[in-house]
């Protein structure tokens, strides 16, 4: 083949084949084969060359190339040609509509070449430009997406740091471009490399996330009902953990146990049981702070009988602390109705404390089980107390989804431990240390108070975080299992918080300190002698969120999540 | 060196298999049930590598407090979570507190009583002497 180059502008493919077509003889004997396979190799081929921009590379290999194309165009015996075409007329149209599919797909090729010749006129300006940029098409991953799209479904409660935001509203931009190239499949190879991320953002609403709404909180009232709240004697339960699998209630033991722990010694029984019974994890349904001596021990009795069976459940109750038995007895009700029966004793007793808080309660399912249950066991005396705790606390919540679960405890038996008022400095340090500790996923947002039902927001921090786990699953999760995973979550960050205060106490100190955190995070394996704690924080903090979170640890402790 | 400290380790990790293996025999003989071998090594490894875990936290613990010596308070910190191996310990730790305490008062004594009868002593001698 003779090439002619003309020392003008650089010999684009194009060209080149057009001046192929032009000089070189037609060749018949196969003419009415189209050459599917042959236009393939051509825009295969064609790709590559144009990557390399060296002109005398290309020339060559272009020569090299169109020539073995022309050639083997006219020798294949392709199948199935589309319609009467020549190679010739094929190329032309190629050439004049720039298919710009991508080496990968050779299936949008084929699709290409039939269609080429209906739109070459409109496509003719665009061609030309985006011959350019040549990338792989998007639909592998457009592919994917869907699969994972069910289970990214929900979400509206996650929550957009600004940097994904900015993020998305730039592929937002980009979607119009899209939509308006869409019949030709150059609008695909135009993406920056942002664009990958579009279709996982389009398609995973689940990931996108909300910025934070902050609304006022009423500090003064949190912290009344805080202090109002009475203390409880709790029947303490056993853990998990417990080598004995029969043990008795260390009713009488845990408090001698837990005041011979490095702690500021506790004075009086009820405030050993105290930290005994948040020890403990179960301290019966949460009934610690405002049952009075006998319905403890009815639920004491219970509690026994749960003991055994290490159900994991009345954790929950105990994490609400001070803002009242309801949202725990409401979330541990929960959870008794789908767990196990063997906790029928302890659920009955729950369920009855939770037809108090039924009329805000805002689970039917709730309602329901506590209706079945309603004349049981200590009802009457789990409402008279319950009555009081309602008026007691009517606003200010509990509610950050980390920070309140322990903080509550950590109040409370800070109060109970230390007569003075160490609560407010101590569990401000905690919600920087907690923040810090945790990847930021949730930035807690502060509610208005009162507007929602008391156990809220204990379960949604949880709520939010199985949902992230079902979302990581990538299949659909039982609502059993979500439900089993916030508690296990519960008991974690319980025991988690647990651990800070115990280092805390166990250096002489009050308040919880970054070296507390060291120390734990040590325990757990992630900080070591290799990576220490600030990589940590640079690994998994990016300055986004750390601004997120910066609101949250000055707020004082009194942070909500968003419902 | 290398070589000796993994000597060391063997010969650790020997003893310890040891005394599981008496531990286990003694269970055996008191419930009526076998413990096969594997249950006795397993058990053995589980126990040596719980042993340096400790080893680490109550160093962790000791260093936390800002002490060089690891102390009571520090077992009982890595106790915390076993209520009945809690509970177990900090009673022994009061026995032990208590046993220091009566010794120290025993010797107390013990000097008091010397004291008075060497002076007791000293007064009979002074006495016979004037005498």
């Amino acid at each position: 083949m003779a090439d002619n180059f003309s020392p003008d502008s650089e010999p684009t493919t194009r060209t080149l084949l057009r001046r192929v077509l032009d000089t070189a003889d037609p060749r018949t004997p196969r003419r009415a084969r189209s050459t599917r396979s042959g236009a393939q190799r051509d825009l295969l081929e064609t790709p590559s060359t144009r990557r390399q921009r060296s002109q005398t590379k290309m020339t060559a290999r272009r020569r090299s190339h169109t020539a073995a194309s022309v050639d083997r165009l006219a020798r294949i015996q392709a199948s199935g040609h589309l319609e009467e075409q020549t190679p010739r007329t094929l190329l032309k149209n190629i050439i004049l509509t720039a298919p710009e599919s991508s080496i990968v797909k050779p299936e949008a090729v084929v699709k290409l070449v039939p269609s080429p010749q209906v739109v070459q006129h409109t496509r003719r300006e665009s061609s030309r430009g985006s011959l350019e940029l040549q990338l792989p098409e998007l639909e592998p991953p457009t592919t994917l997406a869907p699969g994972l799209l069910a289970p990214g479904r929900r979400k509206q409660r996650l929550r957009l740091s600004e940097f994904q935001q900015g993020m998305d509203w730039g592929h937002l931009s980009q979607e119009p471009r899209e939509n308006a190239d869409a019949s030709s499949l150059t609008s695909s190879l135009n993406l920056t490399f942002a664009m990958p991320l579009q279709p996982q953002s389009v398609k995973r609403p689940g990931l996108a996330r909300r910025p934070p709404t902050r609304r006022v909180v009423d500090v003064g009232t949190f912290l009344q009902d805080l202090r109002d709240t009475s203390l409880a004697v709790a029947p303490p339960d056993t853990v998990l953990e417990d080598t004995q699998p029969f043990s008795q209630p260390l009713a009488g033991h845990s408090p001698s146990v837990h005041h011979s722990l490095p702690c500021p010694s506790p004075s009086g029984a009820k405030e050993v049981e105290g930290p005994a019974s948040r020890r403990t994890w179960s301290s019966g349904p949460g009934l610690q702070n405002n049952r009075p001596g006998k319905p403890a021990q009815l639920l004491a009795r219970k509690v026994e009988e749960v003991e055994a069976l290490a159900v994991g459940f009345p954790n929950i109750s105990s994490i609400s602390g001070e803002d009242g038995v309801e949202p725990l007895q409401n979330g541990v009700g929960e959870e008794a109705e789908e767990s196990m029966e063997e906790s029928m004793s302890v659920r009955e007793v729950e369920k009855a404390a939770e037809e108090q808080g039924s009329a805000r309660a805002e689970e039917p399912e709730g309602h329901t089980e506590v209706a079945e249950a309603a004349g049981s066991l200590g009802s009457i005396e789990a409402k008279e107390p319950e009555g009081s705790s309602e008026d007691e606390d009517p606003s200010g919540r509990l509610a950050s989804p980390k920070l309140a679960p322990s903080t509550p405890e950590f109040l409370r038996t800070r109060r109970l431990q230390s007569p003075e008022p160490a609560p407010p400095p101590s569990t401000a340090v905690l919600p920087s240390e907690l923040p810090k500790r945790l990847s930021a996923r949730i930035p807690p947002r502060p509610r208005i108070p009162g507007s929602r039902p008391r156990q809220d927001p204990y379960k949604a921090g949880l709520n939010h975080y199985a949902k992230l786990f079902s979302f990581y699953a990538k299949m659909p999760m039982e609502k059993k299992a979500v439900e089993m995973v916030e508690k296990c979550l519960d008991k974690y960050f319980q025991h988690l918080c647990d651990d800070l205060e115990v280092f805390a106490a166990h250096a002489g100190r009050k308040t919880v300190s970054p070296e507390d955190l060291e120390l734990l995070l040590r325990r757990q394996g992630l900080v070591s002698d290799q990576v220490s704690l600030h990589v940590l924080v640079e690994r998994h903090l990016p300055l986004e969120y750390r601004q997120l979170l910066i609101p949250c640890a000055f707020s004082g402790n009194s942070v909500f999540p968003t419902q | 060196k290398e070589e000796d400290v993994l000597i060391l380790l063997q010969r650790l990790k020997a003893a310890v298999h040891y005394t599981v293996g008496c531990l286990c025999e003694e269970v055996s003989s008191d419930k009526d049930m076998q413990f096969s071998k594997q249950t006795i090594a397993a058990i053995s490894e589980v126990t040596f590598g719980q042993c340096e875990n400790f080893a680490k936290d109550l160093e962790m613990f000791a260093r936390h407090a800002k002490r060089s010596t690891v102390n009571t308070e520090d077992v009982k910190l890595l106790a915390r979570r076993s209520h009945s191996l809690l509970k177990y310990i900090t009673e022994k730790n009061e026995d032990i507190a208590q046993l220091n305490l009566e010794r120290k008062a025993k010797k107390k004594k013990k000097l008091e009583d010397e004291n008075r009868n060497s002076v007791e002593l000293a007064e009979a001698g002074v006495e016979e002497s004037e005498n």
